[in-house]
């Protein structure tokens, strides 16, 4: 009896190294805290996607500027979340790292203002302009606004990550995520209004997952079947939001059940697109690369544009 | 001429030793660019980019100059004040230790609402950083008058005034020129990081938001070379304190003899 029980114990223990033994191990570094807008990462974990494609997936949440592609370049993580942007930038600084999946096709980050003020287009945020604006600094896209509409009649400050300004002030406006921040203001009784920055013409794809070349090449079979398993991940998570919704909500207690639920569905086109029909979820094309690396160069936040082909990769189905 | 050189020279070869050591090992270990700039990397930002970053430094020198006059004369007065009874001190000094312990990333941007971004805000959070040092070191200076020297005041009739302008300010001196030392390199750190929060993004931006917006293209020697301004920028503040306190007590006092 004794002896049977230690036997039992010995096997309990030996099951995790077991299962870990047949399945491969890598670290999954996200740019933010759990979250619907990594809700099929989440969901791949959770439904077994991963597992059965025969990988373990850990996955490490970060903070607003988690340096993800330094980690990945430096081999700290071996996936990780950045945007497209990023990774042009890591690589003409000389950091090899590659997008093989993409979260969102159209670019989600948008200017939210206050719907009273009556504005037709992103343009008239700028020009009349008129108010405070809040952006992150050093962000592509904001560079972008200003080449094209110019930031002189509007004063610009640095987004503090909440919406109190927001609330306080009636001609101010700010950076968001469109199925965040706005969600956020109009349950605090605000009236918010969002324009995509994507509709004014720069849509890089946003929550791309990067791997270090060396990882693409030396450990191809590892990369194909993550790809593999956020793709059965995303497509659950379309469907079926509430498990990996209620995963994440252990983990990030500042976010309340509805909150996930509503911004879950107001993402649905932002994930989807002709591409991802004609091919699969996460899909990405040479020629939006193209594109990008091409504003990047003329915005001046890289000298020289790294070749787009090499940007990037939609791996093989394993 | 000699004093001067053995003052600067063992400095300045520190500083060149250690400049040629990181330079051979970044190369010698290949470490990335964007992981760790070499230093002659560094310098040719500096070599570069001096305008834009002395307009940032001005940018930033400004609010913490404000932040750190604000702190020098509010410490000051506020230690005075607390000086005058035990009974004020009881009821008051708890409330200063505020100052120091208020995490100013976390207040900043209620200063962007009551204050609107830019100068104004940095500066307060300059200020909320770098007042506390002043105060405690004010104080503590305020309250150690020698007794010998205060029992003679007192038995000469002097008044109130009288013994604080003659003797206990001064014996305070050395103790308040320690806390604006401290005060000096802590307002740079405050304006750096309220700018993080509230600086505004205009033609001349602050050094804290050089330092954002160069981090978040990769290039990692510009953020050394803002981070390396800002504390020149203190370094100066201190040079500039040090120089005062030279002044008000080489006459006098054992700090600045010898």
């Amino acid at each position: 009896m004794r002896m049977s029980k230690w036997v039992i114990v010995a096997m309990l223990a030996l099951m995790p190294a077991v299962a870990s033994a047949q399945n491969k191990k890598v670290t999954f570094a996200l740019n933010w805290v759990p979250e619907p807008e990594f809700g099929g990462i989440y969901e791949a974990q959770r439904g077994g996607a991963f597992a059965k494609h025969g990988v373990e997936v850990s996955i490490q949440p970060g903070g607003a500027g988690a340096p993800t592609w330094q980690l990945v370049a430096s081999g700290k993580a071996d996936f990780a979340v950045a945007s497209a942007d990023e990774v042009v930038i890591a690589r003409s600084r000389g950091a090899d790292v590659v997008a093989v999946f993409t979260i969102y096709q159209t670019c989600p980050q948008g200017i939210m203002v206050h719907a009273s003020r009556g504005l037709k287009s992103i343009k008239e945020v700028f020009d009349p302009g008129g108010g405070t604006i809040a952006m992150e600094v050093g962000l592509p896209y904001g560079k972008f606004l200003q080449q094209k509409f110019g930031f002189d009649k509007v004063k610009r400050v640095s987004y503090d990550g909440g919406i109190g300004n927001f609330l306080a002030d009636k001609m101010f406006s700010q950076q968001c995520f469109v199925f965040s921040e706005p969600l956020a203001a109009k349950k605090a009784g605000a009236d918010p209004q969002t324009f995509l920055v994507a509709d004014a013409g720069y849509n890089p794809y946003t929550g791309v997952i990067i791997v270090s070349r060396k990882t693409l090449r030396d450990d191809a079979k590892t990369v194909s079947a993550v790809v593999a398993g956020l793709t059965e991940g995303w497509g659950n998570y379309l469907t079926d939001p509430k498990p990996a919704n209620e995963m994440m909500g252990k983990l990030n207690k500042t976010m309340v059940a509805e909150t996930f639920a509503a911004a879950a569905e107001a993402q649905k086109p932002l994930i989807e697109s002709d591409d991802t029909k004609a091919n699969r979820l996460g899909w990405m094309t040479l020629q939006r690369w193209q594109e990008l690396c091409k504003q990047l160069v003329d915005l001046k936040v890289v000298e020289k544009s790294p070749a787009a082909e090499e940007c990037f990769k939609n791996p093989e189905k394993p | 001429m000699r004093r001067l050189l053995n003052g600067i020279l063992p400095p300045v070869i520190v500083l060149i030793a250690t400049i040629i050591i990181a330079e051979v090992l970044i190369r010698a270990l290949g470490i990335a660019e964007y992981l760790l700039p070499r230093p002659t990397a560094v310098f040719k930002v500096f070599h570069e980019q001096y305008p834009d970053l002395l307009r940032s430094l001005w940018t930033t020198a400004e609010a913490a100059l404000i932040g750190f006059g604000c702190s020098a004369v509010f410490g000051l007065l506020i230690a005075l004040f607390l000086s005058t009874s035990r009974l004020v001190q009881r009821a008051f000094y708890p409330y200063t230790v505020f100052f120091q312990t208020v995490p100013v990333v976390a207040i900043a941007p209620l200063l962007v609402i009551w204050f609107d971004a830019g100068l104004k805000a940095v500066a307060i959070c300059a200020f909320i950083v770098s007042v506390f040092p002043v105060i405690a070191n004010s104080l503590a200076g305020l309250l150690s008058t020698e007794p010998a020297l205060r029992d003679m005041f007192r038995l000469y009739g002097a008044g109130w005034w009288a013994t604080m302008w003659k003797l206990k300010l001064p014996s305070a001196l050395p103790n308040i020129v320690t806390g604006l030392r401290i005060a000096a390199g802590l307002a740079v750190i405050g304006t750096i990081v309220g700018e993080f929060v509230a600086g505004v993004l205009d033609v001349n931006p602050g050094l804290g938001i050089k330092v954002i917006e160069a981090k978040k293209y990769g290039q990692t020697d510009v953020v050394f070379a803002a981070v390396l301004t800002a504390s020149l920028l203190g370094l100066l503040m201190l040079a500039a304190v040090n120089f005062l306190g030279w002044l008000l007590l080489r006459r006098w006092h054992a700090s600045e003899q010898g």
